[in-house]
């Protein structure tokens, strides 16, 4: 059986169904991309998998145990939301070794843990500063290595880099993918960005109006017209012409 | 235009110490008379008497002091707690409307409704009457107060706690308390400030038997000693200066 298995996950609040028979799995090490619009039901879907939200129908497998009814802080699934959501009265070292101190990890190791995680995170010489003294991008990567070093079993990423500027978003595109490979992150990402879905993911969904569906191959993806690839496609193709018959004329 | 803005701020400081000034020296003074302009004694012997015992200020102050900061860590601790619940319920607009049904009274009013019930429980005329009869009037206000605090975000934060392992007492200790912690000593000061100055309820509970300092400047006032009014308008003043002195050095700058 996959790491991840998730069966006919149904969610309604009041009349308004939000997640519709959600059938998912995932192995060990992967990452699966999630594009999809605001409102289609990203974030309940991974608040139902983090066990912030109880599903009115459905089970939840991780690594071969139902995980359904078990509280969020006994999963050791970690959700990142879009903001840092960084602990403002603690440092940067206090900020990451916030999960070792809840596993009543020894003081030596925590020290050793949190040290070797902010060489990773390229924040040496920032572990004193309080989260108020950091940019955007710092801030993001002291949130990530919070959530890495408690090693958790599954990350869920809900449009992290949703509010970082194009640039320092691209720099921590590259940041996770490393960090993913490095220590050996199984993660739902979820984003409403295209490119990004494509660039993070080993594997690809679409979710839309409550329903997910997962792509075989990510060409399958980009074949559906749903999902606005091949719109996008035409978009920059169009541009591309546009210039080249410019630069031939001038 | 220099000599426009000293005047202008001459003015300003004249305005706000003076009453200040006029207060301290009248505490000092005995035998002032009109059109004397300065009073015939000025010395330590009013202070002295506070410090000895005899005009009973000292103990007035102390019970005070003892209601004021009984009054201000019960509703400053229940409110925050309570919030969170009155905030994250389903029916929050309902429960937030009742939060404000003890302002639509005057306190007075709102004491004399309540007499009745403090003389069956038998805490009519005692201190413990009185703590209870105000903090009736500051736990909804600290209700009110931190009810901006339980917002979605806190909620994230609680949810986050939750994912990476913690328990409510985690969320609690480390992270939902440190961080309120600025808007607590706010609460805690205003909610001192309300006991404190409270004299309608204090005066009906109490029944002039839980002289507060309030209770006693009136008194000095009623019975024209305003030399013992100024002194004990004095004291009055001097906790709710400390206390805005701590909360602009160690709250305020950190909030801005």
């Amino acid at each position: 059986m996959s790491f991840l298995h998730i069966e006919n996950i149904n969610k309604a609040f009041g009349s308004d169904s939000i997640v519709k028979n959600l059938q998912l799995t995932l192995e060990n090490n992967r990452t699966l991309s999630i594009l999809g619009k605001s409102g289609c039901g990203k974030t309940t879907m991974l608040k139902i998998i983090a066990g912030l939200i109880k599903p009115d129908s459905g089970t939840i497998r991780l690594n071969n145990k139902t995980i359904t009814e078990q509280p969020a802080a006994k999963r050791n699934i970690v959700y990142l939301y879009q903001e840092d959501l960084l602990f403002p009265h603690l440092t940067v070292f206090e900020n990451i070794a916030f999960g070792l101190r809840i596993q009543k990890k020894s003081k030596d190791e925590i020290q050793d843990q949190v040290e070797s995680m902010i060489n990773s995170l390229e924040l040496s010489g920032h572990k004193h500063k309080m989260p108020q003294q950091l940019s955007g991008g710092q801030r993001q990567r002291v949130s990530f290595g919070r959530a890495i070093i408690t090693n958790p079993s599954l990350l869920l990423l809900d449009e992290p880099f949703g509010s970082l500027d194009s640039m320092t978003r691209q720099n921590m595109q590259s940041l996770f993918k490393s960090l993913a490979q490095q220590f050996h992150i199984t993660s739902l990402f979820v984003t409403h960005d295209l490119k990004e879905a494509l660039l993070m993911g080993d594997e690809i969904a679409y979710m839309d109006a409550g329903y997910l569906k997962v792509y075989k191959e990510k060409s399958d993806f980009m074949k559906d017209k749903s999902t606005g690839v091949l719109a996008e496609v035409e978009f920059w193709n169009g541009i591309a012409s546009d210039l080249s018959s410019n630069f031939i004329s001038s | 235009m220099v000599k426009v803005k000293n005047i202008a701020l001459g003015i300003y400081i004249a305005l706000i110490a003076f009453p200040f000034i006029y207060l301290l020296i009248l505490s000092f003074s005995a035998d002032w008379r009109f059109p004397e302009l300065w009073p015939q004694y000025f010395g330590l012997r009013n202070w002295s008497r506070v410090i000895s015992g005899e005009t009973g200020l000292l103990s007035s102050f102390v019970l005070s002091l003892v209601i004021s900061l009984s009054v201000a860590t019960s509703a400053t601790l229940t409110g925050f707690f309570i919030s969170r619940y009155v905030n994250y319920h389903p029916k929050k607009r309902l429960w937030t409307l009742i939060t404000y049904f003890p302002y639509v009274l005057a306190p007075v009013v709102f004491g004399a409704c309540l007499s009745f019930y403090f003389i069956k429980v038998g805490l009519f005329g005692n201190t413990a009457g009185v703590i209870l009869s105000q903090f009736i009037i500051a736990f909804p206000y600290a209700l009110i107060f931190f009810s901006s605090y339980w917002g979605e975000q806190t909620r994230e934060y609680e949810n986050l706690v939750a994912t990476l392992g913690g328990n409510p007492w985690t969320t609690y200790t480390k992270v939902l308390i440190p961080m309120a912690g600025p808007l607590m000593m706010i609460c805690f000061f205003q909610t001192f400030l309300i006991s404190w100055f409270e004299y309608g309820l204090t005066s009906i509970i109490g029944v002039g038997k839980v002289e507060t300092l309030t209770i006693k400047v009136f008194l000095f006032i009623k019975e024209a000693n305003f030399y013992y009014g100024a002194m004990s308008c004095c004291l009055l003043i001097l906790p709710p200066a400390l206390l805005i002195y701590f909360n602009k050095k160690y709250v305020f700058n950190k909030l801005i």
